[in-house]
């Protein structure tokens, strides 16, 4: 019997950044089998992965399952919380790997899926793709907002604690008999939203570039590309001005004929 | 008595008997039949009248005359039927009854100093021009064989020999009587030989030629398209009506902020009061203070239901505080939540698939083409926000593009309806 559904915070929607991606390495690379298994020319890592400065992912993800393409043994691959979500294999293939996310308990939501096409070879601007050649080192991760619409009471609860933070806290002694203290010691301050800076740019694989500077360029960019919109909509509206005109012209040549 | 026989029997035996001539002889035919029996006389079946002559036999005579309609002299012999009785009239050649079907055609004719006045051409020589009046009179008007008849070295067409003969005509008409004097059938044809445009005919028996030339499903395709303008003949007026009114809407403003958030009666009061707090401010008050509330939100042509904009209602259903919210990432109500998990990224990658590949394709392009990448990979509020209204933007770009392909098949027409 399926338990009753408990009560739903109303008018509330919990957000989570996590990434999902891969990196991808030309073989032979160290972590993985050397000498590689034949025609096989990259090694990759297909994962999902909280902000580093974020609470922790497997408060609310307990199983994520990655399907991958059928000529792999095995291809449905399960990791079950804590572990990294992740999946290392080699390969000289791009494809989609669908990726599903089994929710925690209390949640009482069933489980999505999402894709990831894997990006195996050098990709974007020239500068960035010869960087990523001479490091051998290639990441394709995109910043994916869960939202969880009214959750019910208890996992709001689980949502809401401090002790998601705990991952990224140090455990300090207090003395016997006492709750051990957690405290925070890294740089920056552990929040659900994006950092302020990029954490760490050269780590990009840990997600570190993610930061409201990102945000920033995004969204300059993109007010950018709304202006070219509106400059064409301008030259639309003036040639459509101009035909309106031509159109009576027209319209009064043809009734005086 | 001595008969015939009798008289040969007597005679030498050498006498040999030819045919009597006197003596019918048996049909050729049954005397090659039976060719071993003697000729005889086959028995007649039908009584047939003996030949006897009824009246006095006709008198007709064989002489040479020349037709009277023919111009060479040429010499012609025919059995004429004398006259029966004596008070008909003289014999007439039988070529003659057709005489009066011997219609020449009517050229006007001129002098040389008519033509040195008023015929000069400057394509046209005086030789030349008399070779066509001389053609046009043999060839009894008949324009086909006049083109054949006339021969100069330079080669012309039909129309330019029917547009000179014609314009010469019309000249020396207007000489003869002048404009004024002309009756009414004369100035028609005055005015016809005018008008005569060698060009305009040439095209015209050209496109006749094409017409009589055109393949089955030409036809077909041409009443379709037939029928269709006469549709849109008929339908002008609604169509122009149409069109201006959505050019109406699509030059209504699009609202920057969203309506919905002015739905609830609670929202709806604080709007009046702020408008009412801002109409006292101004000189001249228009609005004036009512007991109850009610005007309806503005409704935006292109407003999707934003999902960001946050306007916090009165009453929180949690109690933390608003940098906990923060830190937790908890998002207080907005009009409709989505039921279960939803992704933001959808929100970025959704709006660009329309309903058909064709629509998804342009969309596509003209996103590339003011720079949007395929895949945004920050999909935070903001971001999402800017895009949702690149998006309305470019939904009204590309409907302004469709009227605009219309607008532009409506002025060829026209114009071409002009030109015509």
């Amino acid at each position: 019997m399926p338990a009753a559904p408990s009560k739903r915070v109303k008018g509330t929607q919990i957000r989570r950044h996590f990434l999902i991606g891969n990196t991808a390495h030309v073989l032979p690379h160290p972590g993985f089998p050397d000498p590689p298994p034949d025609g096989h020319t990259k090694g990759w890592t297909v994962y999902v992965r909280p902000l580093p400065n974020g609470p922790d992912i497997t408060t609310w993800l307990k199983k994520v399952q990655f399907k991958l393409h059928h000529t792999y043994a095995d291809a449905s691959r399960t990791i079950e919380a804590p572990g990294p979500f992740e999946v290392s294999e080699t390969g000289y293939g791009e494809f989609g790997v669908e990726i599903r996310l089994y929710f925690a308990q209390e949640s009482g939501e069933k489980a999505v899926y999402r894709e990831h096409y894997l990006v195996l070879a050098p990709y974007g601007p020239d500068d960035q793709r010869a960087r990523q050649e001479r490091e051998n080192k290639i990441v394709a991760e995109r910043l994916e907002t869960i939202e969880f619409n009214e959750p019910t009471q208890e996992f709001f609860k689980t949502l809401t604690s401090e002790d998601q933070f705990n991952w990224l806290k140090v455990k300090k002694g207090r003395g016997k008999g006492k709750k051990p203290d957690y405290i925070f010691e890294g740089a920056v301050e552990p929040t659900a939203q994006l950092p302020e800076k990029a954490m760490d740019p050269g780590q990009a694989g840990a997600g570190g570039a993610w930061s409201v500077q990102y945000e920033r360029q995004v969204l300059a960019q993109l007010q950018q590309s709304g202006a070219t919109l509106d400059q064409m909509i301008e030259e639309e509206k003036r040639g459509m001005e101009e035909r309106r005109r031509r159109l009576e012209e027209l319209g009064v040549a043809i009734g005086a004929k | 008595m001595a008969t015939g026989s009798d008289i040969r029997a007597a005679l030498a035996s050498d006498f040999t008997p030819t045919v009597d001539p006197l003596r019918a002889a048996p049909t050729p035919t049954a005397a090659r039949a039976t060719p071993n029996q003697p000729r005889t006389r086959q028995p007649r079946l039908h009584k047939k009248p003996a030949l006897r002559n009824r009246g006095r036999a006709a008198h007709w005579t064989y002489d040479t005359s020349t037709p009277p309609t023919r111009r060479d002299r040429l010499q012609v012999r025919q059995w004429r039927r004398a006259a029966p009785s004596a008070d008909s009239t003289d014999v007439e050649p039988p070529a003659s009854k057709f005489a009066k079907y011997d219609v020449k055609a009517e050229a006007p004719s001129y002098d040389d100093e008519t033509y040195a006045q008023h015929l000069n051409h400057p394509d046209w020589t005086k030789e030349e021009t008399d070779l066509l009046f001389a053609a046009y009179e043999e060839c009894n008007g008949k324009w086909p064989v006049v083109v054949d008849h006339y021969e100069t070295s330079t080669h012309r067409s039909m129309e330019e020999l029917k547009s000179r003969l014609y314009s010469i005509s019309a000249t020396l008409l207007n000489l003869q009587t002048p404009m004024t004097a002309m009756t009414a059938s004369e100035y028609s044809t005055y005015e016809v030989l005018k008008s005569f445009d060698p060009l305009k005919e040439a095209s015209r028996k050209k496109l006749a030629e094409g017409h009589l030339r055109r393949p089955r499903n030409e036809v077909d395709e041409e009443t379709v398209l037939l029928s269709e303008l006469q549709r849109i003949m008929l339908h002008q007026q609604t169509l122009d009506s149409e069109r201006e009114d959505l050019r109406r809407r699509l030059q209504h403003p699009v609202a920057d902020q969203n309506g919905y958030q002015y739905s609830t009666s609670q929202a709806l009061t604080t709007l009046w009061q702020q408008l009412l707090a801002a109409d006292r401010a101004k000189k001249t008050q228009r609005l004036r203070p009512l007991e109850i509330s009610g005007s309806r939100p503005s409704q935006s042509a292109a407003s999707i239901a934003d999902a960001t904009s946050a306007t916090p209602q009165t009453a929180q259903a949690v109690d933390m505080s608003k940098q906990d919210l923060l830190r937790f990432g908890v998002v207080q109500a907005q009009e409709k939540l989505p039921t279960g998990i939803s992704f933001a990224s959808d929100k970025l990658s959704k709006p660009r698939v329309a309903k058909s590949s064709l629509q998804t394709d342009k969309i596509a392009a003209t996103l590339a083409h003011i720079g949007v990448p395929e895949l945004i990979p920050l999909p935070t509020p903001a971001v999402v926000e800017q895009f949702e209204r690149i998006m309305a933007k470019m939904q009204t770009l590309l409907d302004l593009r469709k009227v605009a392909e219309k607008e532009e098949q409506e002025l060829r027409v026209r114009s071409a309806e002009l030109g015509v």
